[in-house]
């Protein structure tokens, strides 16, 4: 069956791009310009996944008000914010709202399609599986590494990672102990503009992440001037 | 050096206070002024007196019958002044009720040393209500008294009056007396022995009384029973035997040598004295002086006595008279440019008199002001009297001009001390207002100077201060802050401008990128094509060009929600500079650290990223082959990271400006890399951020350029700074210790 992908950007140039990039990979693609023909197409049927930019014309959080109607109408939806807005806090809220990935503009289209086939998949094992048990899972220490469904579990507890969180974990800890450059880093975020501020930062929110559940997390250590390493206690 | 810099001028108030002494002008006009007054003020009284004294001799114009009276040479008469008496007399023989004029006793029968002999006597004649008064006081060795029996009335001791009565004819008259007590009078044949009339003459009253040494005799007549030329005559005859009672002498008034029979009674001369009595007026004296100097008439008196020093009731006064007589000199001095006294010599009253006499009797009228003691002017004016061409006399107006000059002091010290007060209230109020203004202004300026920080950003977009004063002061207190405000929202523009840039380039980059990624898949012949990979490169240049202006305007936004922990710096550098070297091959690194834990509380990676800018820095400048030295040195309370780099030296002056934002020193070989002069901005930034500094530097033998910065050290006693704070308690058993414990 053929994915359906919806795809909401209020510049027709973009909007012409992505839905032609897409569709050339083999999914459904309907484009919105505007929150009101989103929201329209939306009652109609919902997609499998949904791309958002967040200013929509005037409405300068069209993207966020979208993004909440369609969690909740299905929170299982796989929603993707693709936006010029790359302020930390955009992203922040972005992310509390329920999106999967907040990525920022400009993007390559290979990249996109990418993540797109990614997440449907994830989203496929999570329907499909059961949690934390996958068999894909993958365990390191108390860490547990789900990477098709996108589960992240330390010491039992799940941690909710965005996609490009995920993607920099699961790099981090591909060979523990073994530094990662920030340049490796880098290309696990599958954006096309990122500094090594944007991997610290990054960095920094999944520390936390884990420190919210275990207080003496202390895996994820600095290289200065290189990367990061994930130590094994 | 510094000071001349900073003196530029006199402050406010010291100009308005130099302004302020303008008013010193106000008692020096004052005076000059009062001067001037005084001097009007005394011609107006010289001319006045000058004027009175003319009206008064014009009353006596033409009147020589009012002066020939006298004889013109007065050498040839004894004269008797009869003074004005008073008090009223009592004829009783007694000298007491005749008050001082008897200190002036005029001696007849005198012998060569002045002794009144025997039969001798002193007289003085006073002169009241029409009254012609003597009082006699006689030496007589034996008293011989009248014996009622003998007709004859020269046989006892008497007195003769001899005179020109009114109708030219002589008269005799004969005070006799029989005991102490009443006299009686008759007038007499010419040859003294028996009165022409058998009744005593009642007109003329006297009384006789003993003393040791002889009688005091008083008596009275009315000066009707005189002539208007007044010739009296007086004579003492004395009989010394009871049994012969013979005159044994006759001691007279009578000028010895005979040329006339008369003496002259010198009254003032009644119908002058009548003439002017009613013309005097206080403070003033009327004379009239006849061509001989003689004073023929006076009234009124002029006050020439010392002030009253009783008089000044208050000590103020006093001492306030003091103070200004100290003072008067001086100011005078200041004001006229010359010394007070110098018409103002103390003169003798007489040489004064003199002068005023012999000027107006040459015919010219004068008047004169003169200085009589120390207190004490008068004027003196004088007009002469004239009759036919003649100087018959002159009449002298004399008058205190205490008052004028009272007048004139008082309002000098009145001028004196009210512009002392005002001066001092001026002064007050101008160094109140010059204080005040001043201390608005340098408030205003501290705002204004502190609203901007040293590196030139905004810190208020107003003023608060002066912004509702009415005066220029406000006026520029707001237009500062209109400036400021202006200034601000153009602050505003270019801070948001990065973020505005990176939001409204990053959709059209997008759209780029996008179509680039079409275009490549719809023709995959151009796929290897480098104008699809220039163009992509190109893409994605823009977009970092753009990432890092926003990252560098949100940087201090940013900073505000880092964490600080406390970390290691030596272990950081150590671990920092080894990665170093495998990041950049080729590059030497040299690390030369403390050799022990350092601490400091920063924020790790934001430190990271502040020696990744110095040290991308010191690659691009280094020379090939040359070593990059790190260093780390810790002091008593901070830190220094020294990254030193072999190359081209900096310009002399742009050491500090380096840290600026937007200023780049790479010239025009620009590397194929992405500068604007951010990084250094950025090390700036952070090093502030965690409360050090940054400076750049020439290396000593001019090889090269050192990067120093230096951060505080954390303390570890709790007592001090920023490793105390309650932030560092909640990461004590979190990132901080992990990183510390690495």
């Amino acid at each position: 069956m053929v994915k359906r992908i919806a795809i909401v950007e209020d510049d027709p140039d973009q909007r012409a791009n992505y839905r032609d990039a897409i569709t050339k990979k083999g999914y459904s693609v309907k484009a919105y310009g505007s929150r009101q023909e989103a929201l329209e197409g939306f009652d109609t049927e919902l997609p499998d996944l949904v791309i958002l930019d967040i200013i929509l014309g005037d409405e300068v959080d069209a993207g966020f008000q979208l993004c909440r109607d369609l969690i909740a109408r299905d929170p299982t939806l796989p929603v993707i914010f693709l936006t010029e807005r790359i302020g930390e806090i955009d992203k922040i809220s972005g992310l509390r709202l329920g999106a999967w990935d907040y990525l920022p503009k400009p993007i390559s289209l290979d990249y996109l399609a990418e993540r797109i086939s990614s997440l449907l998949r994830i989203s496929e094992a999570r329907a499909a599986g059961d949690g934390t048990d996958s068999p894909s899972a993958k365990r390191i220490g108390d860490l547990t590494l789900d990477q098709d469904a996108l589960l992240v579990s330390w010491k039992g507890h799940r941690i909710d990672l965005s996609g490009t969180e995920f993607r920099m974990l699961a790099k981090l800890v591909r060979v523990p102990g073994h530094a990662v450059s920030y340049e490796t880093l880098m290309n696990a975020t599958m954006q096309s503009l990122v500094t090594n501020n944007t991997i610290n930062t990054h960095m920094r929110n999944i520390r936390k992440k884990f420190e919210k559940v275990d207080p003496d997390f202390a895996s994820i250590k600095s290289e200065y001037g290189f990367g990061y390493r994930w130590s094994v206690p | 050096m510094k000071l001349f810099n900073r003196i530029r001028g006199p402050r406010l108030g010291t100009k308005l206070l130099l302004w302020g002494l303008v008013l010193l002008i106000v008692p020096w006009i004052s005076y000059r002024q009062l001067l001037g007054m005084e001097r009007l003020l005394v011609q107006g009284q010289s001319q006045a007196q000058l004027l009175t004294a003319e009206g008064i001799s014009t009353l006596f114009n033409g009147r020589e019958d009012l002066f020939n009276d006298l004889p013109v040479s007065i050498q040839d008469y004894e004269s008797l002044y009869a003074r004005p008496l008073q008090a009223p007399v009592r004829i009783d023989g007694k000298v007491s009720d005749w008050g001082e004029i008897t200190e002036r006793l005029l001696r007849f029968g005198t012998d060569a040393e002045g002794n009144i002999q025997d039969g001798g006597f002193e007289l003085v004649l006073g002169e009241r209500a029409g009254q012609l008064y003597a009082f006699m006081r006689i030496r007589d060795d034996h008293r011989v008294y009248r014996n009622p029996e003998y007709l004859r009335l020269d046989t006892s001791d008497h007195v003769r009056l001899s005179f020109i009565r009114e109708d030219g004819e002589d008269g005799r008259i004969v005070l006799v007396f029989q005991n102490p007590g009443v006299t009686t009078a008759y007038r007499m044949e010419p040859e003294w022995r028996f009165a022409r009339t058998g009744t005593p003459e009642n007109k003329v009253q006297g009384a006789v009384e003993e003393t040791d040494t002889g009688y005091t005799i008083e008596f009275r007549m009315p000066l009707d029973m005189l002539g208007s030329r007044r010739f009296f005559g007086l004579a003492f005859a004395d009989v010394d035997d009871f049994d012969t009672r013979t005159i044994r002498a006759i001691t007279q008034t009578l000028p010895k040598a005979g040329k006339a029979s008369f003496n002259l009674v010198v009254l003032r001369s009644p119908e002058v004295l009548k003439i002017i009595e009613g013309l005097g007026y206080s403070g003033a004296r009327i004379m009239v002086i006849d061509a001989q100097r003689r004073v023929r008439a006076e009234t009124g008196s002029v006050n020439i006595t010392a002030p009253d020093k009783s008089e000044s009731d208050a000590d103020w006064s006093v001492s306030m008279r003091r103070w200004f007589d100290f003072i008067r000199p001086i100011l005078h001095r200041v004001v006229m440019w010359q010394a007070l006294d110098e018409i103002r010599t103390v003169e003798d009253y007489g040489a004064t008199a003199d002068e005023v006499i012999v000027s107006s009797l040459a015919g010219d009228p004068i008047a004169l002001r003169r200085r009589l003691g120390d207190a004490q002017e008068i004027i003196m004016a004088a007009h002469p009297i004239v009759s036919r061409g003649t100087v018959l006399g002159t009449v002298v107006v004399e008058q205190n001009i205490d008052e004028i000059l009272a007048f004139q002091r008082v309002a000098l010290e009145q001028v004196i001390v009210l512009s002392v007060a005002s001066l001092l209230v001026v002064f007050v109020v101008l160094l109140t207002f010059a204080g005040r203004l001043a201390w608005r202004i340098r408030h205003l300026r501290k705002e204004a100077s502190a609203a901007i920080d040293q590196h030139g950003r905004l810190k208020t977009s107003a003023l608060r201060s002066e912004m509702n004063a009415g005066d220029e002061i406000g006026d520029l207190a707001r237009s500062v802050s209109g400036m400021l405000s202006k200034l601000h929202q153009h602050n505003q523009f270019l801070e948001n401008m990065p973020r505005t840039l990176r939001h409204e380039i990053n959709n059209p980059l997008n759209t780029l990128s996008t179509s680039l990624d079409n275009l490549a898949h719809e023709n995959p012949a151009i796929v290897d094509s480098k104008y699809l990979a220039s163009a992509k490169r190109g893409v994605l240049r823009i977009g970092a060009i753009v990432q890092n202006l926003a990252d560098a305007a949100n940087l201090e936004e940013s900073l505000e929600s880092e964490e600080l922990e406390t970390v290691d710096i030596e272990k950081l550098l150590k671990n920092y500079v080894a990665n170093c070297a495998v990041m950049h091959k080729g590059t030497e690194f040299v690390y030369r650290g403390a050799n022990r834990p350092v601490m400091a509380r920063v924020s790790d990676y934001r430190i990271e990223q502040l020696l990744d800018k110095i040290v991308d820095n010191a690659i691009d400048f280094h020379r090939a082959n040359s070593p990059i030295k790190v260093q780390l040195d810790v002091f008593r309370d901070h830190l220094r990271i020294t990254v030193a780099n072999r190359g081209p030296t900096l310009p002399p002056e742009s050491e500090q400006a380096l840290f600026d934002s937007m200023v780049s020193h790479r010239g025009a070989d620009a590397q194929n890399r992405l500068h604007f002069g951010l990084g250094l901005y950025v090390v700036r930034v952070i090093a502030e951020y965690h409360g050090g500094s940054v400076r750049a530097m020439n290396l000593a033998d001019g090889s090269g350029v050192a990067l120093m910065v230096q951060l505080p050290l954390a303390s570890i006693e709790p007592s001090t700074g920023r490793a105390d704070t309650p932030r560092s308690a909640l990461n004590a058993n979190g990132e901080g210790l992990i990183q510390a414990s690495r």
